[in-house]
């Protein structure tokens, strides 16, 4: 197993993550996994192959970030239920617990015949298998009018973090009456219902400071959507007449945005001097991914419903919001589940543990009010042709509000929990 | 026996979780739960990994997720059991359950029965 090629990635995985005490020459006797990306795939993976092989397998993980904001729950800081601290995560553990390498480092491309990272510095790590858990990358031009140039005029915070902050602080600045404007992102993309409980929780927020004649229109590009008819009791009974739901053949599609007036313009009408504007763009699969040629038209990233493997190149894993996983929803339940699946097959291929026969699940919760929480999921099985539902529920509109509040106090402890199974 | 925790142990972190652990009373005391063979620990720490999204492997509770880890591994059959057979409410766990055969759950007893509370959960 020694070659030049781990030769040379010892010494660029030491120059960046100075100060471990590696030696710049290691023999590497040990198969190794590189991980791109520290998110709910990414970091759960690097732990499980750490933790599970007790060091027969080196991790390492490229990561530039030192901390991590999920995605979910950023809702719950847009109403007021968190803070920003309680979304934000080290990943200090995963070294100090685990031995993992973070690697304070963009990846910026897999040479796949080489089998190395090419890191933002131009320094190379080899791997023995990849894991790609990149998340998502938007697609800037798919909202007429609107670009990467304009998302601190009409934010997306669909990527967590500064964009998230400026997305409470415009919300904070809508005066009672004003008019806010989503654009909903077409299919597929990461957290079905999550436009919908951002819907409920500005509606939350606007509501719970005397500005119930702010008005939220949501335009979506699609008949139907995640949970549709509990979000939509839900604005009725808690938000009357705050938010209104247009899909494409009432709204007649979306024909252009101007950041510079704060106008959203559809075939059927105009909205001028909007005081926010949130757009959610179409979205694909990270750019690293789909740069190495592991997606396919669908700017998603075909996998093996058995190990999460790559269909294009068996010593990469693709996970969570960049892949293709059937009948599994992009959530970071779904990225977390994905991850032990791969973490085990790729056990067993570099060390021979036992692997098993693969098993998914997935829930989101979604708050629309406080003490009003509903959830949809599933359990998932391998099928040839795609990761299968096997068994799914959703809540009922017809739930007592005890039972709800119960639901939200499941959410609360599941974020919790993995968190826990992320960064501990 | 594991040593119980939730209700008996828990402080304000369980109160919430007291909903759905009441829920088991009566199962937790029935007598007529089988006596199953000792399961396979290893299987079960497999297994684990999707109960471990929600439910933490320290043994800490949060919110409404009760702790599930030193459980005597009788009970934690028949209350897995109780969601197997939709006696008991619950829409992740009877979906969960539902997938899981005797030798499985009794596997998850046995791993999460071997667990220790780990001490700072208990403040």
């Amino acid at each position: 197993m020694i070659n030049r090629r781990h030769l040379l990635a010892g010494a660029g995985a030491v120059t960046a993550a100075a100060g471990l005490g590696m030696p710049v020459v290691k023999a590497q006797a040990k198969p190794r996994v590189v991980v791109i990306g520290g998110g709910p795939g990414g970091a759960t993976a690097a732990k499980y192959i750490a933790k599970d092989s007790q060091g027969a397998i080196d991790v390492v993980l490229v990561e530039p970030r030192e901390t991590f904001v999920t995605c979910f729950h950023s809702n719950l800081y847009l109403g007021g239920f968190k803070n920003f601290d309680e979304i934000t995560h080290r990943y200090d553990k995963l070294s100090s617990a685990y031995g993992i390498r973070h690697v304070r480092q963009w990846a910026n491309a897999i040479d796949r015949d080489k089998r190395e990272v090419v890191l933002g510095d131009g320094s190379r790590i080899g791997y023995d298998r990849l894991v790609v858990s990149p998340g998502i990358d938007l697609r800037y031009d798919s909202v007429p009018g609107w670009g990467k140039e304009h998302e601190e005029t009409m934010p997306h915070a669909w990527l967590a973090g500064p964009q998230t902050q400026l997305l409470r602080k415009q919300l904070d600045g809508v005066k009672d009456g004003g008019v806010i404007v989503m654009i909903a992102p077409p299919n597929p993309y990461r957290c079905p219902p999550g436009p919908y409980e951002r819907v409920s929780m500005m509606a939350h927020q606007l509501k719970t400071t005397s500005r119930t004649k702010a008005k939220i229109i949501v335009l979506d590009p699609k008949e139907t959507f995640s949970k549709q008819g509990l979000f939509q009791q839900g604005w009725e009974r808690h938000y009357p007449g705050m938010v209104e739901w247009l899909g494409p053949k009432v709204h007649d599609g979306i024909k252009s945005v101007d950041p510079r007036t704060m106008t959203v313009t559809t075939g059927f009408e105009t909205y001028k001097d909007c005081a926010l504007v949130n757009v959610i763009p179409a979205q694909r699969a990270g750019k690293i991914a789909v740069d190495a040629g592991l997606a396919n038209a669908s700017g998603f990233c075909p996998i093996n419903p058995e190990s999460m493997a790559s269909t294009q190149d068996p010593n990469i894993y693709v996970l969570g919001d960049a892949s293709i996983a059937g009948d599994m929803p992009k959530s970071g339940f779904s990225a977390n589940s994905q991850a032990k699946v791969a973490a085990m097959m790729i056990r067993g291929d570099l060390v021979k543990a036992r692997t098993f026969p693969a098993r998914y699940a997935n829930t989101c919760w979604s708050l629309i009010a406080p003490d009003d929480t509903v959830k949809v999921g599933g359990r998932y099985e391998p099928k040839p042709d795609k990761i299968t539902a096997s068994e799914t529920f959703v809540s009922k509109t017809d739930e007592t509000a005890d039972y709800r509040k119960q639901v939200q106090a499941e959410n609360m402890g599941w974020y919790d929990g993995i968190i826990a199974d992320m960064f501990s | 026996m594991g040593q119980r925790v939730g209700p008996k142990t828990g402080k304000a972190g369980a109160a919430l979780s007291l909903a759905l652990l009441v829920l088991c009373g009566p199962v937790q005391a029935s007598s007529d739960a089988k006596a199953s063979p000792k399961g396979d620990a290893a299987f079960g720490e497999y297994l684990s990994g999707t109960c471990v999204t929600c439910h933490q492997v320290s043994g800490k509770s949060a919110g409404g997720i009760p702790p599930i880890v030193a459980w005597p591994e009788d009970q934690f059959i028949a209350v897995m059991n109780a969601y197997r057979s939709k006696d008991r409410e619950n829409q992740v766990m009877r979906t969960i359950a539902a997938a899981l055969n005797d030798e499985e759950i009794a596997a998850l007893a046995a791993y999460f029965g071997g667990l220790i509370l780990q001490p700072d959960t208990k403040k």
